[in-house]
């Protein structure tokens, strides 16, 4: 599948339930040894309750220059989760579906 | 001393290098009908261009990125696409405006008519962009640029009334024939033409094609912060010939034959011949500048191979964009459009575009992940917040005040 | 709206984490000789199977092409091209990425130059001083 299908599409939970919507993919560089670089496994998805549109970098990072930029862009990432390959149930076309009792995880990168 | 040349070559280049047919004409406008009382936002304007220009050259330097690689990375493709077409489309008024600029210019030197000098001046700025190594095109037009230094002379010649001039620019006041708007307007014509980003498209990818290490970086720094605000002054002594003659003449800058009107008084033939000389050189620099960032951003965006230092065949979309780009120009001049009137117009569009330019580049400049430790110190952010607030209100400003002025008429 | 607890930070993993968006998206490719190839428009995955119940336990999928071409205009647009006309540059020719991803291959025989070839061989190395070397 191509990611751009993937990002921005609705997430639910088992019950039905809107949680958010896919902000982002992550990866993990750690699969089989590739050519040149190992495989990068699909580690889990970032859902992000309000917007899914990119913030310029400033979403997952511990960057705080230039004021006030950094918290404009936080704050309209507030609630956003990783969540683990593991714990999802489906990915479809209208949306994806996570399994019961899931882990939301900080999405933090640093 | 072999740095010291260096150091001042490319201060000088800077100055000859900083205006453009946008700088003439909207200085000149602004001079003959607002006396220096706009000065002010040259100054503003001079400042934010150094501030920024100098930023990504560093993002350029440290990263080896240029700046619509930056703005395509940090905004997306959607945001990128709108910044590439509006700054495209911008640049592409530019390069029309400084073709017809170089003509008139000829014209003004030959009296042969200027659109029989428009295919000349195009073939000329395709020749260099195609044939001419990158540090000799920007030496060579940005000394010849220097010329323009004959409107400072001419100023001093003129003899004005310098407390009344200084008046007019230290407390600044709408005179009485023209509207609160139309001031406003002005103002942020000016404003355009000091910040248009196609210099900061210029310059960052120029630090590429030179090969930038951030060893280099102190030389840029002195260069743009010694070259752009001389520049700025004689953009300032454009402004003040008009003011001294033309204001209270009555004659309100409308074709680039009135704007060389007050150094031919006050300079007589020899300075004629120095300004003409200027204005061919400042209006074909910057046409080379304008041709190549259209080229830059298009490649840049899309991820082509680009770059002089390489051989046109190794960055074949590259060159061919800048092909059809004069052609475009040349077509658009074609049809008897006033290049004067397209500059004036280009001016307030650049003003428009600029906060989706400016931004990117802030932010990227502040990531470590690009910077590693030359990210932006503190004073350098809270000045280019000042900035970005500015320069948002001048964008949203822009359109309302054009309508309501009749575009400053 | 109940109280937010901060959350439990991701279970350690061995490898680099890449963020699609943050460092994969949008970024300049360049060949193994540093000539910039194209930017990232797209991703491909090894899977999953749509809109069907995942088994646990199933393996992740992986990364398998950096995609160029059409995908941008349909990105931006919405829609999407048809699997064949995707321009798709393998993973395992990646060697390393950074603020650009790097190539470990030429550019010269990737799907992804076609067009700057073909702009190369018919149009602009017939201009006299096409192959001329400005430095």
């Amino acid at each position: 599948m191509i990611l751009g299908d993937l990002l921005g599409v609705d997430v639910h939970d088992d019950g039905g339930a809107r949680l958010g919507r896919v902000a982002d993919a992550r990866f993990v560089v750690d699969g089989g040894p590739g050519q040149l670089l190992a495989e990068a496994r699909l580690l889990g998805l970032v859902v992000s309750p309000h917007s899914a549109a990119s913030f310029l970098g400033y979403e997952r990072t511990g960057l705080r220059q230039p004021w006030p930029l950094p918290s404009i862009f936080r704050w309209r990432h507030r609630g956003s989760f990783l969540v683990l390959w593991e714990d999802i149930l489906m990915i479809g076309s209208s949306g994806v579906r996570l399994r019961e009792g899931f882990t939301a995880y900080s999405p933090a990168l640093d | 001393m072999k740095r010291l040349l260096g150091v001042a070559l490319g201060i000088l280049t800077a100055i000859g290098g900083f205006v453009d047919i946008g700088d003439l004409v909207t200085n000149a406008v602004v001079g003959s009908r607002f006396g220096l009382s706009l000065v002010w936002v040259v100054g503003v304007g001079v400042l934010g261009i150094c501030l920024f220009a100098n930023m990504s050259g560093r993002v350029a330097a440290a990263s080896g990125r240029a700046t619509f690689e930056v703005i395509r990375e940090r905004l997306g493709p959607r945001a990128g696409l709108a910044n590439l077409s509006a700054s495209f489309l911008i640049n592409l008024m530019t390069v029309t405006a400084e073709i017809g600029g170089v003509a008139l210019a000829l014209q003004l030197a030959s009296s042969v008519h200027y659109l029989l000098w428009i295919p000349v001046a195009a073939l000329a700025v395709w020749l260099v962009v195609w044939r001419v190594k990158f540090s000799i095109m920007e030496n060579v037009t940005g000394l010849l640029g220097l010329t323009l230094i004959v409107f400072a002379v001419a100023l001093f010649l003129l003899k004005p009334d310098w407390g009344s001039l200084a008046g007019q620019a230290l407390a600044p006041a709408v005179p009485a024939e023209e509207t609160v708007p139309t001031y406003w307007y002005y103002a942020i014509a000016l404003f355009g033409a000091a910040m248009t980003p196609y210099e900061v498209f210029f310059f960052s990818s120029g630090a590429v094609e030179e090969g930038w290490s951030i060893r280099d970086l102190v030389q840029s720094r002195v260069n743009v912060l010694v070259g752009f605000p001389l520049g700025g002054l004689l953009s300032v002594a454009i402004a003040g010939c008009a003011a001294v003659v033309l204001l209270p003449a009555g004659i309100a800058v409308t074709s680039l034959s009135q704007v060389v009107l007050p150094v031919a008084e006050g300079g007589g033939k020899v300075g004629l011949a120095f300004v003409l000389v200027g204005l061919v050189a400042a209006t074909f620099g910057a046409a080379l500048e304008t041709t190549l960032s259209s080229g830059y951003t298009l490649a840049q965006f899309f991820g082509w191979s680009w770059g002089k230092f390489r051989r046109p065949a190794q960055a074949a979309r590259f060159h061919l964009a800048m092909i059809i780009c004069l052609f475009i120009g040349l077509a658009v001049l074609a049809t008897g459009v006033d290049p004067v009137l397209v500059t004036e117009y280009s001016v307030v569009f650049s003003a428009i575009a600029l906060p989706l330019t400016y931004l990117p580049i802030l932010i990227v400049a502040n990531d470590p992940q690009y910077m590693g430790q030359h990210v932006n110190g503190r004073p350098v952010n809270v000045l280019a917040m000042v900035y970005l607030v500015i320069i948002l209100a001048a964008s949203l400003a822009a359109i309302p005040l054009m309508i309501v002025t009749g575009a400053g008429s | 709206m109940k109280p937010r607890r901060p959350l439990a930070p991701a279970p350690p993993v061995a490898g680099r984490l890449l963020d699609a968006q943050l460092h994969l998206l949008d970024r300049q490719v360049l060949d193994n000789d540093g000539v910039p190839v194209t930017t990232v428009d797209d991703l491909e995955l090894s899977g999953p199977a749509l809109d069907l119940e995942l088994a646990p336990g199933t393996p992740a999928p992986v990364l398998t092409a950096l995609l160029t071409g059409p995908v941008l205009g349909t990105r931006i647009f919405g829609g999407r091209p048809p699997s064949s006309r995707l321009i798709r540059i393998p993973w395992k020719d990646v060697s390393d990425v950074g603020v650009v991803l790097k190539l470990g291959v030429s550019g010269e025989h990737l799907d992804a130059g076609w067009v700057e070839r073909w702009i190369r061989d018919k149009i602009i190395a017939r201009i006299p001083g096409g192959r001329h070397d400005p430095r």
